[in-house]
């Protein structure tokens, strides 16, 4: 069993209306392992990134988390039934999702949104969830700010909220998608300090991103991704020092500059 | 001729003399009110949830509603539901039925002011940033729990301003019960009136008395939802 990764994504699909966003894409990703996504706007990561937890249903292909198809179940007798809405949402418990526009809910305090699914969905007593919260606050360095509204705080520190948020879930996999790409440039060390300290925590994670300098140094593996497809994979210090693919050499470069 | 009534007009002392009966009345147009904001709120819920439904079928009855009622005039909807409706309902349930003057006004008014709610909270509700939503999917939350705790905490601060100015249409709609028999302020009003032949004071008096309430407490309802709102959207 310790084999099976945490996450497995097989030939996975998706198209919108015309357009095929996705066309084809395997990977996996193991344990405690963090893999960073990169590639140029609209080559499919962010798609990617949702298919995995399902707030996007891909076309066609399988996501697998722990060796268990979200989207559907097979059988023993080798059919396959398609799962409910309410079984996908038992999946996305053990992913938690950190995303580009933070997503805090304002009427909720700092707490109060950390709290809330540990409550209402894991069923967590309210003691409990508090404890919970906190520590997870702590974990982002927040506690201070607990009893705050989320309008009160800056990018940076709702983006380490959201991410609590996600932590208190205690997932399986932590999915940041685009996590400091609306933050102003100052604002963006403390959330990649966050990040690098869960990657260093052992926390499996999967990071779109287009810090590749962070990517570089946190990510057990790197895949960049070219027009829905994984165009190059590998230990980032060969994909971006010595990329295969004329593409991500190309991508790269243009980043330098 | 011209001075006099007029100053026969603004002549409150009869209106002061009479307070008791009329502020009875007053009471009537609360009791209507406060039924009417229940049914009307809940029916406009339901519809705007109708109106923001994946199925087509919810979208289309939501809408109906919302187009039926909203574009009925307050007095016609009051007399019909009076007169027509339970004509209808004894006619296909084969025994007569007749509604209390109250319980009329209150399914009217309620009916007509769903309409408008209908579409206040589907503004609310749709003003709700689609990644609040998002979020508290990722999170594992489902539908109905996220409309409780995610979208109508939020879509309530919203549209409270909107919802304060149907509530006081629906308060100014009430005046017109008085035309089916319920015994509010201005159908107590022109009993007096029939008494002492003099209509105009009373008339001046009820419309100082009603304007004054509105104004202050719609003037109280939008301090009050501001500073509520105030807190989440600094």
């Amino acid at each position: 069993m310790s084999d099976t990764p945490a996450v497995e994504v097989v030939d996975l699909h998706k198209r919108f209306g015309e357009l095929e966003v996705l066309r084809g894409v395997s990977t996996r990703v193991d344990r405690g392992e963090v893999v960073s996504i990169i590639g140029a706007s609209g080559s499919g990561k962010s798609t990617l990134l949702r298919c995995i937890n399902y707030l996007e249903q891909p076309t066609s292909g399988e996501v697998r988390i722990e060796g268990e198809p979200v989207g559907f179940e097979r059988r023993a007798d080798g059919s396959t039934r398609r799962r409910s809405a309410r079984e996908i949402a038992r999946f996305r418990r053990e992913l938690g999702m950190v995303f580009q526009q933070f997503n805090l809910w304002p009427h909720m305090t700092v707490l109060g949104n950390v709290i809330e699914a540990p409550i209402r969905v894991r069923g967590l007593s309210r003691r409990a969830a508090l404890e919970l919260g906190r520590a997870c606050l702590d974990r982002v360095q927040l506690a201070e700010k607990a009893n705050e509204y989320p309008a009160r705080l800056s990018g940076g520190q709702q983006q380490r909220v959201a991410i609590a948020r996600a932590l208190a879930m205690q997932p399986k996999v932590m999915l940041f998608d685009e996590a400091t790409s609306a933050l102003d440039p100052e604002l963006t060390g403390e959330v990649l300090e966050v990040m690098r300290g869960l990657a260093t925590d052992g926390t499996t994670m999967i990071v779109v991103t287009h810090e590749m300098a962070f990517a570089r140094e946190v990510s057990d593996r790197a895949i960049f991704l070219h027009n829905g497809l994984v165009e190059e994979e590998g230990a980032p210090a060969q994909v971006f020092g010595d990329p295969k693919s004329e593409r991500c050499r190309q991508f790269l470069a243009k980043l330098l500059h | 001729m011209f001075s006099e009534n007029l100053r026969e007009t603004f002549n409150l002392a009869l209106f002061w003399e009479y307070r008791h009966i009329l502020l009875a009345g007053l009471a009537f147009n609360f009791y209507v009110f406060a039924c009417s904001v229940g049914v009307s709120v809940v029916l406009g819920f339901l519809a705007a949830l109708g109106r923001v439904n994946p199925l087509r079928p919810l979208r289309w009855l939501g809408a109906i509603h919302v187009e039926t009622f909203r574009n009925a005039p307050d007095y016609v909807m009051l007399v019909w539901v009076h007169f027509v409706l339970p004509l209808l309902i004894s006619q296909a349930i084969g025994q007569r039925v007749t509604f209390a003057p109250f319980v009329s006004a209150v399914i009217a008014l309620g009916l007509v002011y769903s309409g408008y709610l209908a579409e206040t909270f589907r503004a609310g509700i749709q003003a709700v940033p689609k990644g609040h939503i998002e979020a508290a999917r990722a999170c594992g939350m489902g539908g109905p729990l996220i409309m409780r705790r995610i979208i109508l905490p939020q879509a309530v601060r919203m549209m409270l301003p909107e919802a304060m100015n149907n509530f006081v249409s629906l308060f100014k709609a009430t005046t017109i019960v008085s035309l089916i028999t319920v015994p509010d302020m201005m159908y107590n009003v022109s009993m007096v009136t029939q008494q002492e032949m003099r209509p105009l004071p009373l008339y001046t008096g009820a419309a100082i008395t009603y304007f004054l309430i509105i104004w202050a407490v719609a003037g109280l309802a939008r301090l009050a939802s501001e500073r509520w709102r105030r807190k989440i959207w600094a």
